[in-house]
């Protein structure tokens, strides 16, 4: 179930709530649980099984992963090698779906509740966290319906105090509707209309599309998948808040960014923290020489892609993005680089665009095809020269929305307005809006949904 | 206090009221409501399969409507209608599955009907038509070249719009084509830009003031949605006596509508090849190949399957700009040349 339907805005989540609301509190984790489980069952029964077989075995794995320290030498090597079959067990999994030569369904938010389960394990087993003795709570940490499906990706101790005690207000739930709201608008208003344009583009065929429109689609494509993305996460973030949880913050305006490297740090932060903490930082970072830095982000970079999908278009987007890393870090060591504002931010623009196109096209060929439009070193076939112009024409205007929208200018708005009248009117507005867009134009599937 | 703690839910609420009453969606937001009592019905009772199949009624060609399903408000008598020939046995698809998205699985499964996949027959129309001035064997098309079209007007859905972008008639011919164009509202859309004060007009508006030679017509799978074949039928002929009323001097030529590829057919929603074949067939005994001919590009661009050729597309509804060129030759090899 797709949070931006008909089924989940006007009858699952209503329903729920009222619910939620009329549980006592001490039970309030169970009808969360049964809640999640049923949004996961209208959204792909055939993977609840290893879903629900995913949370008990590493509940019990969690319950022996106790403390390293602790214990004389067998016992601590009895845990390595438990954590190691667990890992070894949990991306195995998610190998097996991701990679099998059948081109096996991915479960749903499979790659999100590994990753996530993967947290767990690995802090416990650090220390760092204390084992979580209920199998509800751990279960209602896993599967919890506002992050299971496209996380963001929790950290066990972000949410373990309000997986104890958490409260469900009238403040809670209004406030969590209103970043709900954001989210909806986002993905509804901004992200699906301004990702027809890349629709009318793949339609046209790629080998007959202009330069200038080969420019314009991939930079409405890469505001399509932010808002998308952004859009879902806050919705997330939102439904958690009405609960009574605090999720991670997936995105910081990342096309502010004055440079890949700075893209990143605002981009999916909750995998990119994942990767920097348990891949990353063990490996060495970037305490090391420069070489070995350059490797260690190359192995991050490379699983950052797998962990997207098996075609090779994503090791095309992973390595071009380490590369251009690698470049930056190098500019970064020259003392003399002044601090320049503009000049990144351009570079940005156009580099980043292109790069999702190396994302989006899993095609290699097609891929091919559209770089040489971009760039001019493929031969066009029936090119309409004016095309860009009616597109120009047709999505300026909402093109210049996105772009406004990807400053921190909305959220110092919405900051300011969500308590005041008119703010609420507006977001109130805002949200059926939606609602009548979704039932006009269908339901469209969140790009990350797939993952 | 109580109303201040909800203020917000309670603004929510107020707004919620206005605007779905306002985009009149009560209707579309309760739907799953009414498919969850539906679906509970069914289990209660014991049924089995969706609701009324649609390709029952398509394979019912010719039979007694009694099959039809009772209660649809179109009122169409048993083989009434003024369609008088074949198409109006596809009995009454009214507002049943094929509109609403989750039985229509059912669709596309088991259809036994005979219309003839129209490979070989290609471009003529598969079934002769009732009332006719000659037969489509006996017309003889010329080939022409693009200035043929000069006096001509497109008209038609986002499938038009395709071959206006790049069927290379950009200055030669007149289009009024618009993405999601219908039968129903083809003539009132506004959709023709004037460059005067005006803005846009109506296709209707502008067929009065400019008279054209040839007019070339494609619509039909955007109103798939609602499945009616026989009210689609019926309002197509009242266009085409419209637009025949306008402009009586030009040529009328009736297009089938494009298919889509086998994939998108089998998506099971409500497009699906089975339900253009029978509109198409519908479409053809309109021609009455004297004043109206009816051309279908289909045999061109589809594969043994009947479905587009998969490479030819990439959302399998519309061509690739690099293949619309094939349904520009086509028109210029079936056109009809009136002597002087």
């Amino acid at each position: 179930m797709v949070f931006s339907s008909i089924k989940f805005l006007l009858y699952f989540l209503p329903i729920f709530l009222v619910l939620y609301g009329i549980t006592p509190k001490s039970c309030r984790n169970l009808t969360l649980l049964i809640g999640s489980i049923i949004f996961y069952t209208l959204g792909d029964p055939h993977s609840l099984l290893l879903l629900l077989l995913s949370m008990g075995v590493n509940y019990f794995i969690g319950l022996y992963l106790v403390g390293r320290r602790e214990g004389h030498r067998k016992v601590r090597k009895k845990r390595k090698a438990l954590l190691t079959a667990a890992i070894i067990g949990n991306v195995g999994m998610l190998a097996l779906f991701k990679f099998a030569p059948g081109g096996l369904e991915l479960p749903l938010g499979i790659s999100f509740y590994t990753f996530q389960v993967l947290s767990y394990l690995l802090d416990v087993y650090r220390g760092e966290i204390r084992r979580e003795m209920s199998f509800l709570k751990f279960a209602v940490y896993i599967s919890m319906f506002p992050q299971l499906i496209s996380g963001p990706i929790v950290y066990y101790s972000e949410v373990s105090a309000q997986l104890e005690s958490r409260e469900f207000t009238a403040e809670g739930i209004q406030e969590g509707l209103k970043v709900f709201i954001m989210g909806l608008v986002s993905k509804v208003l901004l992200a699906d209309r301004v990702g027809i344009l890349w629709t009318q583009v793949q339609t046209t065929g790629f080998e007959s599309i202009s330069t200038p429109l080969a420019w314009l689609a991939a930079v409405a494509y890469s505001l399509k998948l932010y808002f998308d993305f952004y859009g879902y996460s806050l919705m997330g973030i939102g439904l958690g808040r009405m609960l009574g949880f605090e999720l991670p913050e997936n995105f910081k305006e990342p096309y502010m960014a004055l440079g890949v490297r700075d893209f990143y740090r605002r981009w999916h932060m909750t995998l990119g923290r994942w990767f920097r903490k348990y891949v990353y930082i063990p490996l060495g970072g970037n305490r090391g020489t420069e070489g070995r830095t350059i490797l260690n982000l190359l192995v991050v970079w490379v699983l950052t892609s797998l962990w997207h999908g098996k075609t090779l278009n994503f090791l095309v987007w992973g390595l071009g993005l380490w590369l251009l890393i690698v470049f930056e870090r190098q500019l970064g060591r020259l003392k003399w680089m002044p601090k320049l504002r503009v000049l990144p931010r351009l570079y940005l623009w156009a580099v980043i665009p292109v790069t999702w196109m190396c994302f989006e096209i899993t095609d290699l060929s097609q891929l091919e095809v559209y770089l040489g439009r971009m760039f001019g070193f493929v031969q066009g076939i029936n090119v309409y020269a004016r095309d860009w112009y009616s597109v120009l024409s047709d999505y300026g205007g909402l093109l210049l929305i996105c772009f406004v929208a990807c400053t921190p200018l909305v959220r110092k708005l919405y900051g300011i307005l969500k308590d005041r009248l008119i703010g609420m009117v507006a977001l109130g507005t805002l949200f059926w809006v939606c609602v009548w867009r979704i039932i006009v134009e269908g339901e469209n599937i969140f790009t990350y949904f797939h993952f | 206090m109580w109303l201040k703690k909800w203020s917000f839910l309670g603004i929510f609420l107020v707004c919620g009221a206005v605007v779905m009453t306002a985009t009149h969606s009560w209707a579309d937001a309760a739907r799953p409501a009414r498919e969850a009592g539906e679906w509970l019905a069914r289990v209660v009772s014991g049924e089995s399969g969706g609701p009324r199949d649609e390709e029952d009624l398509l394979a019912e060609k010719g039979e007694n409507p009694g099959e039809v399903p009772s209660g649809n408000g179109e009122g169409d008598a048993p083989g009434g209608s003024d369609l008088t020939d074949e198409s109006s046995g596809e009995s009454n698809l009214s507002d049943g599955p094929s509109g609403e998205e989750d039985d229509s699985g059912e669709q596309s499964e088991e259809v036994d009907f005979q219309g003839p996949e129209q490979e070989g027959d290609s471009q003529e129309s598969e079934a002769p038509p009732e009332v006719t001035y000659r037969n489509p064997e006996d017309v003889v098309y010329a080939t022409v070249e693009d200035d043929y079209f000069s006096d001509a007007v497109f008209i038609g859905d986002s499938r038009t719009v395709g071959l206006y972008e790049y069927g290379g008639l950009l200055d030669v011919a007149t289009f009024y084509a618009s993405k999601g164009l219908t039968i129903f509202n083809l003539l009132t859309a506004e959709i023709v830009e004037t460059g005067d004060e005006r803005g846009k007009i109506t296709v209707e508006e502008a067929l009065s003031e400019r008279q054209f030679a040839k007019i070339y017509l494609m619509v039909g799978i955007n109103e798939m949605g609602t499945g009616d074949l026989e009210r689609f039928l019926t309002k197509y002929q009242e266009v085409v006596t419209r637009l025949q009323e306008l402009q009586p001097d030009a040529i009328l030529y009736l297009q089938a509508i494009i298919k889509v590829t086998t994939d998108r057919s089998n998506k099971g929603d409500y497009i699906n090849n089975e339900g253009i074949v029978a509109r198409n067939e519908g479409i053809a005994n309109m021609a009455d190949n004297v004043k109206s001919y009816y051309l279908d590009v289909n045999p061109l661009i589809c594969d043994e399957d009947g479905g587009m050729i998969k490479d030819y597309t990439s959302d399998g509804v519309h061509l690739k700009a690099k293949y619309i060129p094939i349904w520009k030759d086509f028109l210029k090899e079936h056109a009809v040349v009136l002597d002087e």
